[in-house]
């Protein structure tokens, strides 16, 4: 069954346009201008019970605004969504009992009180008996080892103590689907991982649904399986992450280190990145040439050490964001040839 | 359907009506019970400040200062009325209704509720499952709740020991008086809710709060309704101001169950016709938000 339904999603802002200096400013009291700023456009997509799926675009792209129609804080111009059967828009509220959300870059909780008070008080909200919620915090709060300061107010805690616990506010009503949205900014590379895990966990445990949107691509290529990017308030790829990975990843990093220096080949389909003394480094395009027969172009005997990785996710996810729209994003990853 | 699954259905009836009475004693279910407890919440959280809350009593204690003195001046004689007002019940009332000003901090909910349409907060807090204009009406509830019998008993004590004890003061009145004060801080804040709900249309809505703000303090605070023109009084009388400080503090200086049942009726009409507003206007306005950053 299919948890998020969006067909042809569409919202438009008006915002004011005002010409620069003092001139502009008294034009725009007299006259004042507005311009139509298309966040969304003709989006459509669907997400599986207890699927994880990374919804992501660089900024102003649109999926921001695509979260808050989800959630029914923004009302759509066109579309239809349907969020567990419920549509956001008339009935935001029976929905807020089924969904959670973590938004990294604002507080949900009350920084004057502690996370337990904060769990009680979000337990409250959701209607959830006092034995019950007790039993939640209890669970949640072993889960996410937050027991050193479950009684320490939210403001004297780390940003990690404090995301931890701001995922846990989300789960206290057991929400079937969770949007997460940049859950991991800011925080160290052992903490992410924490944040990961725990997410998996939920996952697997409560068959919850996640939505992510992050621009750590950590986070994408360690929890989800599929990734929908948009771009100009449009979807330019629906992929499931391993067809990503393994299909598109038609270019390979050689990293070499020669006895000595030598010329490098001059080959179609090779490309030299850097070469400094003994090392270099050099990008295959194997839908051009062979990996193999790259290698050959190499002096093997010359060889000292060799190292071959395919180009980061990364470079391939900036790749997408560069291209426009679908016919763009095809040429811009797939092989050649 | 068998003995044994009639047997279950019957069980299962059962357990879910035993959970549902539980939670009836235990107060869930029944509505209001969750702004209860963003109430109880922000009173856990000012509970912290009470201190910096005390700072303000220099700002009041200046300002009441001022008012004894200048009504000390323009009373000549003490037996002298002024639109009805002995010198004690002028005073007195300037001490109640700048108590009420002072004590809830009124201007801090317009301020909240433009801030966070403008700043898009509102978003984070929209799709929570209460109301938006409830929760900020149960938190500036549960702001007051501490402030405001700070700043009595500081009135008490200034006017006790510099003015002397309000002529004709019945203790027994006072839950008449507390319930009125209280009924008028929410109609209050309802409107300044509204006046705040305008950022949703304009970019903002602070003129408007001002306008407000200073037609409640200039009439109704600063000065009784019975001051200005006899032709202007019926009017004032038919505002907010009647409601929200002119009558609960006239019911402290000159109580009479009349005018208090007359005052209260005054608040359920204001209040019921202003929640009816505050509602419409926001279930309106929502549909106009823009969220800045998407």
């Amino acid at each position: 069954m299919q948890a998020i339904r969006v067909e042809a999603l569409t919202k438009t802002f008006r915002v004011r346009r005002k010409e620069k200096g003092m001139r502009g400013s008294i034009k725009a009291i007299l006259r004042p201008q507005t311009e139509e700023i298309r966040a969304v456009h003709g989006v459509s997509f669907g997400v599986e019970e207890g699927e994880m799926l990374a919804f992501i675009g660089p900024n102003g792209a649109g999926k921001s605004t695509t979260i808050k129609m989800l959630t029914g804080i923004l009302y759509p111009d066109g579309g239809r969504v349907e969020v567990l059967g419920i549509d956001p828009t008339k009935k935001r509220r029976q929905l807020a009992y089924q969904i959670g959300t973590v938004f990294g870059q604002k507080e949900q909780l009350w920084t004057h009180l502690t996370p337990y008070d904060n769990f009680r008080f979000f337990g409250a909200i959701y209607d959830i008996p006092d034995e019950e919620m007790e039993h939640r915090i209890g669970e949640l709060a072993e889960r996410f080892e937050l027991h050193e300061f479950i009684n320490t107010p939210v403001r004297n805690l780390s940003l990690g103590q404090r995301i931890r616990c701001e995922i846990v506010a989300s789960l206290i009503h057991r929400p079937k689907v969770l949007f997460l949205d940049e859950p991991t900014i800011g925080l160290d590379p052992v903490v992410k991982e924490q944040i990961r895990n725990l997410i998996r966990q939920m996952n697997r445990e409560y068959n919850t649904t996640i939505f992510l949107t992050s621009h750590d691509v950590g986070d994408i290529e360690k929890l989800c399986k599929r990734i929908i990017i948009v771009n100009d308030g449009q979807i330019v790829l629906d992929d499931s992450m391993e067809h990503l990975k393994y299909h598109y990843l038609h270019k390979k990093i050689v990293e070499v280190k020669m006895q000595e220096e030598t010329a490098l080949p001059q080959v179609a389909g090779i490309t030299v990145l850097k070469q400094k003394g003994s090392h270099a480094r050099l990008e295959v395009d194997t839908g051009a040439v062979e990996i193999g027969d790259a290698l050959r172009q190499i002096n093997v005997e010359n060889m000292e050490d060799i190292n071959i990785s395919n180009v980061p996710l990364e470079n391939i996810i900036m790749e997408i964001y560069r291209a426009k729209d679908r016919q763009q994003v095809k040429a811009a990853i797939a092989p050649v040839g | 359907m068998n003995r044994y699954e009639n047997s279950a259905v019957s069980n299962a009836g059962d357990i879910a009506k035993r959970r549902f009475l539980g939670q009836l004693r235990r107060g869930h279910g029944i509505p209001g019970r969750k702004y209860g407890v963003i109430y109880r919440s922000v009173l856990m959280e000012n509970l912290q400040y009470v201190a910096n809350m005390a700072l303000g009593f220099f700002g009041y204690f200046v300002f009441i200062y001022i008012f004894i003195k200048l009504w000390e001046y323009m009373y000549r004689t003490p037996e002298e009325l002024i639109a009805g007002y002995s010198k004690e019940q002028m005073i007195w009332y300037v001490m109640m209704t700048e108590m009420m000003w002072f004590g809830s901090n009124a201007s801090a909910v317009g301020w909240q509720v433009k801030t966070d349409i403008r700043g898009g907060n509102i978003a984070y807090l929209m799709n929570k499952p209460y109301h938006y204009t409830l929760y900020i009406l149960a938190k500036y509830t549960g702001e007051w709740s501490i402030r405001l019998p700070m700043y009595a008993g500081l009135a008490v004590v200034i006017g006790t020991v510099m003015v002397g004890a309000i002529p004709g003061f019945r203790l027994i009145t006072v839950p008449a008086m507390a319930l009125c004060i209280m009924f008028g801080l929410t109609i209050n804040a309802v409107f300044k809710i509204c006046i705040g709900l305008l950022s949703f249309w304009i970019e903002d809505a602070t003129p408007f709060q001002w306008l407000y703000d200073k037609l409640i303090l200039v009439v109704g605070t600063i000065f009784p309704i019975e001051i200005f023109p006899g032709a202007l009084q019926p009017f004032f009388k038919l505002t907010p101001i009647y409601t929200v400080c002119y009558g609960p503090a006239k019911l402290i200086v000159d109580f009479q169950p009349a005018k208090c049942v007359e005052i209260l009726a005054a608040q359920a009409v204001y209040l019921a016709a202003g929640c009816g507003l505050m509602f419409f206007v926001y279930r309106k306005g929502v549909k106009k938000l823009y969220v800045n950053g998407g």
